[in-house]
């Protein structure tokens, strides 16, 4: 079903708006109840942006708070030489919580939580296109987080630093559990980050003010679709990288023992491949909170928005190009580290841009000394500080000078502290008045900038000199007469300046801070963006259509027109919530998403995933596998209730625009979720075919090793023709399910049950050619990364199993036809994607040693 | 998404997807290359680890080059039409993009012309 032709421009004159007025009785009324939340204990089901965005970022600070608390403890214990107060062991528990924490625990989720809150109001959506998965997101986070912290208390945290390398962290040197917490607990929670990253990349794509083309979209969300983007290609590359050391400590499959073949180097290829860009996927979200202060600031329109844009992307590219910038000490061949030297100082030039174009802003306008400005002065200084301190450890001969030493973090401390916690600072002043009734005061603000920027730089300009004259980091004490006594003192006594600021806004909060579901403080700093419209529950009465990229400066009246309900949908077509769905370059309506509503299932969903994952790190098999399994029935209770069909004919939404509200194929905000879940998926797949070939690279001539017999041609070839056979048995099924008549034909069941043999049998062949080959996956490096590669293919295999009985089961229902189809299709996408990954593993596994012919 | 858009937005980073596979091959080449000890190889007399990124370079900054000026033509030639203000804003957006990507791929190149290949 398509949408309709529509017309070229949105632009229109003050007399010419898309609804008249006066408004129909009860439209206003019936809009507010669908989007009410639930009340007493379902409360916590509630999945509208404005709740889940405000708990997800309150317990983002909540770890950033705790993370503190665990930095000021190791302040204290390193302010004197030979101090006792914690013990080494429990030293190296407090630094590897406090990075672990800070990245994993704080920064990520704050900026996704952040815009989880901001991204559909500055858009005009009414909420993102699928608020029950941020409410999954969110709520995984929270358990999986509190629980991973509790680890603490009880001696059991993870204590071989917050990039975990081995050996230091294999089984021989860490057979503790305090491992296992890092890997399954932080491997879960990058699973909630890239679930919001696929919320945000729809979120920016499809759900905009109308008229809101690329070339008017509001820089933050630039920034958050760069941010999205990154974490998709990023965050696998760990994930992966946790899944290996994790197979590696329970099953003794070799990855990164050299003694069997493997390499420790492979898993900081993968950390630094993911680890790198997450500096910038913490900075560029804050850039782009940036971006939308100054010119508040200023009251002027932000010089160079182009610039600005290309600087995100560009970044975007370059920051995946820097990861052996962290390796620089580990003896790769120096043309090697010349590659990664040139993209990291060429990754300067487009923050560079960015920093030019915030001063030229506020140069051409005039500046208000509010304590946003004051945040944001402090970010231009202080992380221009890191920026110059990052441009000398990317010169290779500098950095084996500094390499592991206070200057490096005193550089990333500037760069993180700079780059992302100021913004956030500013953004909090900022944007609260559209969250509270009440802004937070700007008397308090002044205390809380001044102790936090004095305190920052106490704290970490001295460990620059700390770190030249030869204090490594991550020791527990030092002796006396080392001559860093006084710097460390100075130091300790700046984190806990630091830390008064943070406590002062917390004051600032809890005297200020008023939820406001509606009647917010309004637009308290005349700002031109959408997110201060007046708005409630369902956010605007009215979705605007925007001439400009300030369209409440552009546009005067926009608010009360906005609130009349003189823009498009001003009320619900269908009854329930609704979100307009628009085109993603030009932002014409397209149709009318019906959005779920609160549920227990996400966060029962939440809960189960999260207990599935803890309850494994203690080993307790039985009670995970029962969590994992009602964590995929809540997953497909809660499904069963999405992709409800044409429920009305088409809607008019105002200005005689008439769209429908079903759609499928690529228009269906469900289909580009499912091409972000395979690029995720494929990027997994990337990165473990590299680990492969790594693995390959470091054991010449035994690959595979001596005694190891690959199984014969035949059974590739025959699991391929399984492959092959049923993706085109899903083929068939799509054709017979095509039709404007609502068919729904017997074949289409059958054919997709056959597929789900053919599949299943497909993988368990190849399976069973490696088994009776006798090939070990503990013996040597090649059996692990073979197996490696079939389990990934078998996990995928399962899910499809899973998918392709549940599109059975929809038909059973009644709940799939040749209109009805969006399961179908996403099934269909998922299941060509797996078998074109099987047919990628059967060549590599079986093919490529017999290319290389064993060398 | 269109068949079309999908061109615009692959011409739009054009640059940086060519900076990304040149990377991608001269690091991939190179590790394997001085892995195996196969650096001493010549190609036309120079080494091939050397030979390689040369070519890699130039195999990336040519077509980045091509889809720059070509950008740059089809933006003058379309102002007076009747332009989306979407599409206008890509082809600004791929002309900065194009343009930084040929500066950052000759850079990329630089270490061949100084360092030792596997030293």
């Amino acid at each position: 079903m398509n949408a309709p032709e529509l017309p070229n421009s949105f632009e229109r004159k003050e007399t010419d708006l898309p609804n008249p007025l006066p408004r129909p009785e009860g439209e206003f009324e019936a809009l507010k109840k669908a989007w009410e939340p639930p009340r007493g204990i379902s409360f916590i089901t509630a999945v509208n942006n404005t709740y889940v965005g405000l708990w997800y970022v309150g317990t983002a600070f909540l770890f950033f708070i705790l993370a503190g608390i665990l930095a000021l403890i190791m302040r204290a214990q390193l302010a004197a030489p030979e101090s006792d107060l914690v013990s080494h062991d429990l030293y190296n528990q407090l630094f590897t919580m406090h990075g672990t924490v800070m990245m994993f625990l704080f920064a990520v989720p704050a900026v996704e939580a952040a815009s989880v809150y901001l991204l559909p109001n500055m858009q005009a959506a009414r909420d993102l296109p699928f608020p029950r998965l941020s409410a999954y997101a969110f709520w995984a986070y929270f358990v999986g987080g509190l629980v991973f912290f509790g680890t603490i208390f009880f001696g059991l945290s993870p204590n071989g630093g917050w990039f975990m390398y081995p050996p230091l962290t294999s089984t021989k040197y860490s057979p503790a559990e305090n491992a296992d917490w890092w890997l399954l607990g932080i491997g879960f929670i990058e699973i909630s980050a890239i679930a919001g990253a696929i919320e945000i990349i729809v979120g920016v794509m499809k759900t905009r003010a109308v008229g809101m083309s690329l070339d008017k979209l509001p820089v933050y969300s630039w920034a958050m679709l760069v941010f999205a983007v990154m974490i998709v290609i990023g965050f696998p590359a760990i994930i992966l990288g946790t899944l290996l050391l994790e197979m590696e400590r329970a099953f003794d499959w070799p990855f990164f023992i050299a003694e069997r073949g493997g390499d420790p180097l492979l898993w900081q290829h993968l950390f630094w491949f993911f680890g790198h860009p997450e500096v910038y996927i913490i900075f560029l979200p804050a850039t782009g909170m940036v971006s939308m202060i100054v010119p508040t600031m200023a009251q002027t329109p932000l010089v160079g928005y182009r610039l600005v844009v290309l600087a995100l992307i560009a970044t975007g590219f370059l920051s995946f190009g820097l990861w052996v910038h962290h390796m620089f000490a580990t003896g790769l061949p120096k043309m090697s580290l010349g590659f990664f030297s040139a993209a990291s100082t060429a990754v300067a030039v487009p923050s560079g841009i960015q920093v030019f174009a915030w001063i030229a802003t506020i140069a051409s306008g005039r500046m208000r000394l509010t304590t946003p400005s004051l945040f944001i002065i402090g970010f231009l200084f202080v992380f221009t500080l890191g920026g110059l301190t990052g441009v000398m450890v990317a010169m290779a001969p500098f950095d084996w000078q500094a390499h592991d030493s206070y200057f490096v973090v005193a550089h990333l401390h500037y760069v993180l502290i700079g780059g992302m916690v100021f913004p956030l600072f500013a953004a909090f002043y900022y944007w609260v008045p559209v969250a509270s009734k009440r802004p937070l005061s700007e008397r308090l603000g002044r205390w809380v900038f001044g102790l936090m920027f004095i305190g920052m730089n106490v704290t970490f300009l001295p460990m620059h000199i700390t770190g030249l004259i030869g204090m490594p980091r991550r020791v527990y004490t030092y002796p006396v007469g080392m001559g860093w006594d006084s710097l460390n003192l100075v130091s300790t006594i700046g984190a806990f300046m630091l830390a008064a600021g943070v406590a002062l806004f917390l004051v600032d909060l809890a005297r200020n801070f008023r939820f406001a579901g509606e009647n917010n403080a309004g637009n308290v700093w005349n700002a031109s963006t959408l997110e201060w419209l007046p708005n409630g529950n369902y956010n605007t009465r009215s979705i605007p259509s925007v001439v400009g990229r300030d369209p409440l400066w552009d546009q005067p009246g926009l608010s009360q027109d906005v609130e009349d309900g003189r823009y498009y949908l001003p009320g619900t077509a269908t009854g329930v919530r609704e979100a307009l769905v628009t085109s993603p370059f030009d932002a014409r309506p397209q149709y009318i998403l019906q959005v779920p509503g609160p549920g227990w299932q996400p966060v029962l969903a939440a809960v189960f995933t999260a207990a599935f994952f803890l309850l494994l790190t203690v080993k307790f098999i039985f009670t995970s596998v029962i969590c994992g399994v009602l964590a995929v029935g809540c997953v497909i209770w809660w499904l069963w209730e999405t992709d409800p069909g044409p429920t009305r004919p088409p809607a008019d939404i105002g200005g005689g625009i008439v769209i429908p509200v079903y759609v499928t194929g690529s228009m269906n905000h469900s289909w580009w979720a499912m091409i972000v879940l395979m690029v995720v998926s494929g990027m997994i797949f990337t990165c473990l075919i590299f680990s492969y070939l790594f693995l390959w690279l470091v054991n010449p001539g035994v690959w595979p090793p001596q005694g190891v017999r690959i199984p014969g041609w035949i059974w590739p070839a025959l699991s391929a023709i399984l492959y092959c056979a049923s993706a085109a048995l899903v083929a068939v099924a799509s054709r017979q399910l095509q039709g404007e008549d609502r068919r729904k034909p017997r074949s289409v069941p059958i054919m997709i049950g056959v597929a789900l043999l053919l599949v299943g049998g497909s993988s368990a062949i190849d399976l069973w050619s490696q088994w009776q080959s006798a090939l070990s996956p503990s013996a040597h490096a090649y059996g692990a990364a073979v197996y490696a590669i079939m389990s990934l293919q078998i996990f995928f295999v399962l899910t499809t199993l899973i998918m392709g009985a549940y599109t059975i089961a929809r038909w059973l229902a009644g709940k799939l036809d040749s209109i009805r189809r969006t399961t179908f299709d996403n099934t269909m996408l998922f299941w060509y994607y797996t078998v074109g990954q099987g047919l990628v593993g059967l060549l590599v596994v079986h093919g490529f040693p017999r290319f290389t012919g064993g060398v | 998404m269109s068949g079309t858009r999908t061109l615009h937005v692959l011409v739009m980073l054009g640059g940086m997807i060519a900076w990304a596979v040149q990377f991608t091959i001269i690091y991939g080449v190179t590790s394997t290359l001085c892995g195996r000890g196969w650096a001493d190889a010549t190609l036309f007399g120079i080494g091939i680890v050397q030979a390689v990124i040369v070519a890699t370079t130039v195999l990336a900054f040519v077509p980045t080059a091509l889809v720059f000026m070509g950008l740059l033509r089809a933006y003058r030639s379309l102002e007076g039409e009747d332009a989306s203000a979407a599409t206008a804003f890509m082809m600004q957006a791929g002309i900065l993009i194009n343009g930084l990507s040929l500066i950052v791929i000759l850079w990329q190149g630089a270490p061949a012309l100084i360092l030792p290949a596997c030293a």
